[in-house]
């Protein structure tokens, strides 16, 4: 009955195929209608199939598979091309096709002076595409193809502009990294099909429960070989060094790729896979260990950057650790509450940004920035807005969804004061980074007078106003997200209600506010104070800890090194010697034979046909 | 038709030796009649293929040497057709791509038709010696044309090449007779013929050493680590006309060979040594993978990724199970298209700027960008990107190594050592495309021009192909299945010690 969800995949695929046969041979404004329209038509079927799958009894929503064709049928490995329709997966297209045309309108006005105007549009487009399959697919191997596609687009969009070589670089950084996630779950795929002779999900996970007792070593492989994708994806440690790079893209791609959905595809996995990870409690532990840790360790590097996408990136990055937390702890529906909120107010930080980068004429470092708020009023009210849910200010969407993890590292069965400690460090990092930048950007003088900055116009500020509003408001959609969700996760979350611990954490991230009000809305002096008491960690953070160069002294210089001397010794000086010797011995026996070393090619030439002819006369006339 | 399809081109090279060598449209018109012809009626003979036969179909059996009862006997099952399809496509886009030539337009060109007509055999023969006649026709053609054609050291490289290859065939001979003495001694008839020859029972001892002899042959042909070491050169020296046969089909003839000789003729020998056989070409696909990192040279890199994966094609037929197999013989195809697709782009980017190395060539995609586009695609195969065709073979393939129960001691170990050297792919394929078509031109981009029709007509198939097999595989691997299976299960009714055909039992 939902065979029609096909249409949410098709029209976006069709606007990339479209635009890029066609794209530079239509006029610019039609090729951008085109790629906001195919996405905006998606996000109204999708409206449609959630409104038909909200008719159904709440236990009947679950596990509708939509079959294309067969895709493959090999000795006992048959598989359908199918998307899966359950309240998770519409969850998902809701937010991929919701944020994503508001950013296409956005990208209509952000990337109009681009002479590749209809290129971005289809990449996009493609990148919608892949997000939905990601999401649809009803077996671990269109999760992969999802999965490597999304990896595709996202390096395409970073390295959109392609003649800059930062942009080279760091898409194909993003890209191999990616690789190196998707070979994690092509073994994990391999597995899955050895344990359980299929790899669609309906198959496996209602199989695994009756099969394996919890901790079972093949589910702990399993899981973990899965999580691999999920932290390259997801950008956690140790998989994490590429996210920041991305921001060379344009920004529109950081707000829909690189905070509001592509990344939060390893929150899903685990999310979709609950039932696995159900029965390897160490993995789960791993994951809520490695989400706490990287958000703060994300945290702590966002507060000394100065580029406002890269605060915003490593921001990102601190906040999927939340994600991962929550869904490690086993509150999964907690998890996927924060990323929907995370989708809103992380877009929307983006877009401002976006907004007062456009407005400044491609600047991007604070440093340079300052006293935005007369001249960019309403930039300066949504880039509050994203702030404000972001540090968890009372009441916003930030704030339900952060308490509710917040909580739970504390009071659920796998909590504890660890997680819980590292989740409210992590707010009051929170707090203060953001409003760094706020202050930074919007308070004080200009700090570059050369530049008159403008406000952006309509086109931009609608989406920014419309994802502020949902920004505000989503928080109080808690209850209706666990509903919706409840069924697919089995049995509904538990809210804990604790006062004084929730008053901690909100201390926390109004704290950071404070701090960051008294040093950069006070004189310059207590800052370079503070900088020159904390030189020694200021510099380790501002180096990003060093990872970069510690992986390419671990992993880049011997891979290359190990490839020369392969090429050198094993090649050259090896194989190839052999080879040559044992040619020349077989010179050396035939010596007598001097027209074998004539070096004349029309003389091999003639050896060759008379060594043929005798070795086929011989054959014939054996 | 199957005899059509194969002689049409070698009838067509020696008509060639008696045109003028200056009457270039002539040349040119049988040129591509032949290999066009050839190409439609392979076509034709997919659409009649039944799929639901397991045997040999359009088969065809003269008798050749009546004393000695060699047969000039062919016909085709769902793994030949694949290939035999695979060559005269790649042939007739490799002729195509010949038209260019200046120097010595018309020997060239009969010996591109004798190359394709030699391939070809190969694949359709069912009778040891016509498979071996063939496969010595491959090598005379490959010989010149690298020797007189190629560049660089090709005096060197062409030397090697044959001697390597003539070393594994003279091999290969005394095998193919001692399987007909084998059988010969158990049954009193002689013959030649390999569905016959298959299902007789040799002795391990025999079947140890004949194996390895068949084996190196194919080895050599593939190649499989170690014996790999004429191929970079070969195919650096070769004109990319000759390499888009050679990687493209002729190394397949190898694959093709374990398929049709090894698996079945010698169980138990290939129980015995697939675990080494694994190891080498689990080797083979990270050492081809690691050492196209480092290279510079975009035919070398390409050659070295050549050799990764052809290692995976390799790995998958000694998976010795469906999946593996199938993989394997759609990786073969896969293979196929995209090394040739390529190679053609190497030779354009060397044609329209003077240079392949990457150190010259920088930001061509701003004046190219039809090419940018079609490279890229053609990349994301090479780097077997999921979605298109370079993953569904390889993901088979580690499926069926993941599975199998022959390689089972190492299957995890090769199944990383492949993760490893598909990320090794994403990086050296990103190097050569982003290399050679991003960042900022070091010449002034007025010179370029984009591709024109032909050009764009030699790539056009081969992405459309990337993307069709890539969503939808399963017309393939249904054409193949069932030959798979016959080639797994074949029972060994002759018996030498019983001495009698027990074909009743």
């Amino acid at each position: 009955m939902f065979s029609y969800a096909w249409l949410i995949l098709f029209l976006p695929l069709l606007g990339f195929i479209g635009l890029s046969w066609f794209g530079d041979k239509i006029p610019k404004k039609q090729a951008g209608y085109a790629g906001c329209g195919t996405v905006g038509l998606s996000f109204l079927v999708t409206l449609s199939v959630l409104s038909d799958l909200l008719a159904l009894e709440p236990e009947k929503r679950l596990g509708h598979v939509e079959t294309l064709y067969q895709w493959v049928s090999s000795g006992s490995f048959k598989l359908d091309l199918a998307i899966l329709v359950d309240p998770l997966s519409v969850f998902m297209f809701l937010i991929v096709t919701g944020v994503g045309f508001l950013i296409h309108v956005y990208s209509l006005e952000y990337m109009k002076d681009d002479p590749e105007y209809s290129r971005f549009f289809a990449y996009l487009n493609l990148f919608i595409f892949s997000m939905l399959l990601l999401v649809a697919a009803a077996d671990f191997f269109f999760l992969i193809v999802g999965w490597a596609f999304v990896g595709l687009a996202s390096y395409l969009l970073i390295g959109f502009w392609k003649e800059k070589t930062s942009a080279v670089l760091a898409a194909r950084k993003a890209f191999v990294m990616n690789v190196i996630g998707d070979v994690g779950m092509v073994i994990a795929a391999l597995m899955i099909y050895q344990t359980f002779g299929s790899i669609s999900y309906m198959e496996v996970f209602s199989a695994a429960p009756g099969q394996f007792r919890p901790n079972d070593d093949t589910m702990v492989m399993i899981t973990l070989l899965l999580l691999v994708g999920a932290f390259a994806k997801s950008a956690q440690i140790p998989l994490h060094t590429w996210l920041p790079d991305a921001m060379e893209g344009p920004t529109p791609v950081s707000a829909l790729i690189h905070a509001a959905t592509m990344v939060t595809a390893g929150v899903y996995l685990i999310a979709r896979c609950h039932v696995l990870y159900e029965l390897a409690p160490y993995t789960m532990y791993f994951i809520a260990g490695i989400g706490a840790i990287t958000a703060v360790f994300a945290g702590s590097m966002g507060m000394v950057q100065y580029d406002i996408k890269r605060v915003i990136a490593y921001s990102t990055m601190s906040q999927l650790g939340y994600m991962f937390l929550a869904v490690g702890i086993g509150v999964f529906s907690f998890g996927m509450f924060h990323l929907m909120t995370h989708a809103f107010f992380k877009a929307l930080l983006f877009l401002s940004a976006g907004s007062v980068i456009h407005g400044l004429n491609g600047e991007q470092d604070i440093r340079k920035m300052g006293g935005l708020r007369f001249s960019m009023p309403v930039t300066h009210i949504t880039f509050l807005v994203g702030a404000v849910c972001l540090a968890g200010v009372p009441l916003t969407s930030g704030f339900f969804s952060k308490e509710a993890i917040i909580m739970s590292s504390w009071h659920s069965e796998m909590g504890n004061f660890v997680f819980w400690g590292l989740a409210v460090l992590t707010a009051g990092m929170t707090g203060f980074y953001i409003f760094r930048v706020y202050f930074y950007t919007f308070f004080g003088q200009s700090r570059s007078p050369e530049v008159h900055p403008h406000e952006s116009p309509i086109i931009m500020a609608a989406p920014l106003m419309i994802l502020a509003f949902f920004a505000l408001v989503m928080g109080f959609a808690a209850h209706w997200v666990d509903q919706f969700l409840g069924p697919v996760f089995g049995v509904a979350v538990h809210h804990y209600e604790d006062a004084m611990l929730e008053t901690l954490a909100v201390c926390a991230g109004l704290g950071g506010i404070l701090v960051a009000g008294i040093v950069y809305m006070t004189s310059t002096d207590r800052l370079e104070f503070a900088k020159q008491a904390l030189a020694p960690v200021y510099d380790l953070l501002f180096n990003k800890y060093y990872v970069d160069e510690i992986y390419d002294f671990l992993i880049v210089k011997p891979v290359r090194a190990i490839g020369a001397f392969f090429e050198q010794k094993v090649e050259k000086e090896g194989i190839d010697l052999v080879v040559d010797e044992v040619g020349s011995q077989v010179h050396e026996v035939s010596r007598g034979i001097s027209f074998w070393q004539s070096g004349n090619i029309r003389t091999y030439a003639l050896n060759m046909v008379v060594g043929m002819v005798t070795i086929l006369l011989f054959v014939v006339f054996f | 038709m199957l005899s059509l399809i194969v002689f049409i081109p070698l009838v067509a090279s020696l008509v060639l030796l008696f045109v003028d060598k200056d009457n270039r449209p002539l040349i040119r018109m049988v040129s591509l009649g032949a290999a066009g012809l050839s190409f439609l009626l392979s076509i034709g003979l997919l659409l009649v293929f039944d799929k639901t036969n397991p045997g040999m179909q359009f088969e065809c059996a003269i008798s050749w040497v009546p004393l000695l009862n060699i047969q000039y006997h062919v016909g085709v099952d769902g793994i030949s057709l694949l290939l035999l399809v695979l060559t005269t496509f790649l042939s007739g886009i490799a002729i195509l791509y010949s038209m260019k030539q200046e120097k010595g337009f018309r020997n060239f060109l009969a010996l591109m038709l004798a190359l394709e007509a030699g391939t070809l055999g190969v694949f359709v023969a069912l009778d040891t010696i016509l498979f071996y006649a063939f496969w010595e026709l491959m090598l005379v053609p490959t010989y010149f044309l690298i020797g007189l054609w190629g560049e660089g050291r090709r005096v060197y490289a062409t030397t090697k090449f044959v001697l390597f290859t003539l070393v594994g065939s003279l091999l290969m001979l005394v095998a193919i007779v001692g399987v007909t003495v084998v059988h010969f001694k158990a049954t009193g008839t002689l013959t030649f013929d390999i569905q016959t020859l298959v299902h007789t029972h040799i002795d391990s001892a025999s079947q140890t050493w004949m194996f390895l002899c068949f084996f190196l042959a194919f080895a050599i042909k593939v190649p499989v680590f170690p014996f790999h070491s004429w191929l970079p050169h070969t195919y650096v020296a070769c004109p990319i006309p000759t390499l888009i046969i050679l990687t493209g089909a002729m190394s397949k003839t190898g694959a093709y060979g374990f398929l049709r000789f090894c698996l079945p003729m010698f169980p138990e020998a290939v129980a015995e040594m697939g675990l080494v056989i694994g190891a080498a070409a689990a080797t083979g696909i990270v050492y081809g993978a690691w050492i196209a990192v480092a290279q510079k040279d975009l035919k070398a890199l390409v050659a070295y990724s050549s050799i990764s994966h052809l290692g995976f094609i390799t790995l998958g037929i000694f998976a010795l199970n469906n999946v593996g197999v199938e993989g394997s013989v759609l990786q073969m195809v896969n293979h196929g298209i995209i090394a040739a697709a390529l190679f053609i782009i190497v030779g354009i980017l060397e044609e329209k700027t003077g240079s392949r190395n990457l150190n010259d060539i920088r930001g061509l995609g701003k004046s190219m960008p039809v090419l940018y586009g079609m490279f890229m695609l053609v990349t994301l195969a090479a780097l077997g990107l999921p979605g298109l065709n370079g993953f569904v073979g390889e993901f088979l393939i580690l499926m069926g190594v993941w599975t199998s129960h022959l390689l089972s001691d190492l299957s995890t170990i090769f199944v990383l050592m492949a993760g490893l050297a598909i990320v090794f792919a994403s990086i050296y394929m990103l190097y050569m495309f982003q290399g050679s078509m991003q960042e900022t031109t070091l010449k002034d981009p007025k010179d370029l021009k984009d591709i024109d029709r032909t050009e764009f007509g030699l790539l056009l198939p081969a992405c459309v192909l990337i993307v069709f097999i890539g969503l939808f595989p399963k017309p393939f691997i249904d054409r193949v299945s069932l030959s798979v299976d016959t080639l797994l299960t074949v029972e060994k009714t002759v018996n030498v010690h019983a001495g009698e055909d027990k074909d009743h039992h």
